[in-house]
């Protein structure tokens, strides 16, 4: 018990946790970092601040997706509800969009004030007015959504590949990266010029824009849920496996290298993978609640929250990288302060 | 086949345009029954829903990168799946409308192929409407409409006040040739009780194969392009290890003819008895229960599809047991 005491120091002196008994299905910080949210299968948001969580009744029926909104202040939420809405940090909604009996199943924005939300087959690119710019159309349903780091092109996963979009392009011809099978999720390297998707099949595609190169990255037990490239882009982190796999994406990288596997040895799944957004440092979730911090280029490994809580559903770093949000499939959710006291 | 009580059982819908699918969900969601349904549906029509919750979607079949080239899954079902399985209020049970010229296969293999969909529910029994009237020219005209049979846990036989006695007898014969495994109900206008529908444990193989009748008979449907069901018996132990390797064998050569397979298998010294299936290629296998008290163990295999040779296949299940005592 004392180890799992320990385990729990950092969540129990630095953090705010609270049992919301509804899936926590994302979370998410405001651009400004000063308020959390995580979203709940049970439709509410809970938003947090330095004093502690409260609810805010947001979606009948589940929340599915939760980004920060384009602005410093604020989140864009979807439901299975069929409804996009905008959240303010004080918990105000406004309903962007409705789309009937459809999912809003993600969302995502850019600090340029570009919202983006997929729904079915369908990205909607929509203004901070709320003017909906573009409806773009997809070969089969949208599976994964990522602006590019200056906000130029919006990526979408679906069946059979990725396509890239230029957000104010006038003409509406994506660059198609074709890859046969289904795509599941997605991540766009902090240079702008690596694309990778996770795989039904239990394995990443890459392709890198420049040379039009493939990368093939397998051998996980289970679907990758989750990725996430280092602040440096040399490391993509990514669950699926035992450990948390970082395949390494510099000096010719990652193939035909090893991937780097850290905290392993407890023979659970890892679920959720965040990279800090200023550091080397993942924080990384497993499928018995544990969360941990590991530093990449040391391999040390800090443990933030204890096993026992559910699995680990959701993590999200405040942009100053200062704070963590956790939530799990059982409804916890924790923020933990990691700046000097 | 685990842990059953915490998995959502699911109930797949299929049947030929106009056969009265859209009926019958009706009729199961209208029912006063006091439970909670979740219906995925394919075009939002006149369903009368109060209570349940109607999810809109588009079947999005594809190909797993797995070298099996007839291992098909419905992506759409699983994220739509996952989806419902992250709400707070549970559901009773899922339901699953197809198109009326959907292949069942690819929605049965995503409940093999995905961990995520294995993990939080379970096929319960695929139910096919059939049109009385119309079948046997459904039949002659679309391969679907004998898949559809082929895959049934669960059959109703439609619209019966459009048909006499004897057709009716004649129908009930043609289906079973096609699939003899089958629990048929007769109705008019879908009715048919929800209790002979939902919840059924249709994949639960020892109570199929207990109702399943004339075990041995001959078929005569043996080498055609018709779907057809041939069922094996083997009164001696089956080696796990020669099983493994005939059926693999087997399904990876002819696991596109070979629509469905269950077996439940009596392995040497072992007291549970060892449920087989396979969709197409995809096979899966599990120990449940022990053989019930005075019953002698003894081995059944299933097999429905086409172009099954039925002295080949004997043989080959008969050659995994084990050797006799000498």
């Amino acid at each position: 018990m004392s180890g799992l005491r320990q385990a729990d120091r950092l969540l129990e002196e630095r953090g705010i946790g609270e049992d919301f008994g509804a899936f926590v299905t994302a979370a998410a910080w405001t651009r400004d970092g000063l308020v959390s949210a995580c979203a709940l299968g049970d439709g509410t948001l809970a938003l947090a601040d330095r004093g502690g969580f409260r609810r805010v009744a947001a979606h009948d029926g589940a929340a599915l997706a939760l980004c920060a909104d384009g602005g410093p202040a604020g989140f864009l939420s979807g439901g299975d509800d069929g409804r996009f809405l905008a959240v303010s940090a004080a918990g105000e909604i406004t309903e962007i969009a409705r789309f009937g009996m459809k999912w809003v199943e993600h969302v995502a924005s850019h600090a340029s004030g570009h919202r983006a939300a997929a729904i079915g087959k369908k990205l909607y690119l929509i203004d901070q007015a709320g003017q909906t710019q573009k409806q773009l159309d997809h070969p089969s349903s949208i599976t994964g959504l990522a602006f590019d780091a200056k906000g130029k092109r919006i990526a979408a996963a679906h069946y059979n590949g990725v396509s890239l979009w230029f957000v104010a392009s006038k003409s509406d011809n994506p660059r198609r990266l074709e890859w046969k099978g289904s795509h599941t999720a997605l991540a766009w390297s902090p240079d702008n010029d690596v694309v990778v998707t996770a795989m039904q099949e239990n394995a990443l595609h890459g392709w890198r824009l420049s040379s039009g190169e493939h990368m093939r990255m397998s051998g996980y037990p289970a679907k990758t849920q989750s990725l996430s490239f280092s602040r440096s882009g040399k490391f993509l982190a990514t669950s699926g496996a035992e450990t948390v796999v970082l395949w390494p994406f510099s000096g010719g990288g990652p193939m035909g290298k090893p991937p780097l596997e850290l905290a392993g040895g407890d023979g659970v799944l890892c679920t959720r993978v965040a990279c800090h957004p200023v550091h080397d440092t993942v924080a990384a979730g497993f499928a018995d609640g544990l969360v941990v911090l590991a530093d990449i280029a040391s391999e040390r490994i800090l443990p933030v929250a204890a096993p026992g809580r559910g699995a680990v559903s959701a993590l999200a770093w405040s942009a100053d990288g200062a704070n963590l949000l956790i939530g799990t499939e059982t409804g916890f959710a924790a923020r933990i302060n990691f700046s000097k006291h | 086949m685990t842990e059953t009580s915490q998995q959502v059982p699911v109930t797949v819908l299929t049947g030929y345009l106009g056969a009265g699918k859209t009926t019958l969900l009706n009729r199961i969601l209208s029912e006063n029954h006091g439970k909670r349904y979740a219906v995925v549906v394919n075009e939002f029509g006149e369903l009368g829903v109060d209570n349940d919750l109607v999810v809109d979607t588009d079947e999005e079949v594809f190909e797993m990168n797995n070298g099996c080239i007839c291992c098909t899954v419905r992506g759409d079902l699983i994220r739509i799946l996952g989806g419902l399985m992250k709400r707070r209020d549970k559901f009773d049970g899922i339901l699953i409308e197809t198109t009326g010229l959907a292949d069942p296969a690819p929605v049965a293999q995503t409940f093999f192929v995905d961990e995520g969909v294995r993990e939080k529910t379970r096929l319960d029994a695929i139910v096919t409407v059939v049109d009385a009237k119309n079948l046997l020219a459904r039949l002659a005209d679309s391969p679907e409409a004998s898949e559809q049979i082929a895959f049934a846990d669960v059959i109703v036989l439609n619209k019966m006040d459009l048909v006499s006695e004897p057709e009716a007898a004649a129908l009930e014969a043609r289906i079973r040739e096609i699939n003899r495994f089958a629990r048929i109900h007769r109705a008019t206008r879908a009715g048919v009780a929800i209790a002979d529908l939902l919840d059924q444990g249709a994949f639960d193989l020892t109570r199929v194969l207990d109702h399943a009748p004339n075990f041995l008979e001959d078929d005569s449907h043996s080498h055609n392009e018709d779907v057809a069901s041939m069922s094996f018996e083997a009164e001696r132990p089956i080696d796990p290890e020669k099983f493994n390797a005939w059926i693999g064998a087997l399904l990876a050569a002819q696991g596109q003819d070979i629509l469905r397979t269950k077996g439940i298998l009596h392995y040497p010294g072992e007291s549970r008895r060892f449920a087989f299936q396979a969709v197409h290629m995809m096979a899966e296998g599990d120990f449940i229960g022990p053989w019930p008290k005075g019953a002698k163990p003894a081995s059944k295999l299933v097999f429905i599809g086409r172009n099954l040779n039925r002295p080949q296949l004997r043989r080959g299940f008969l050659a995994c047991q084990v050797d006799a005592a000498p």
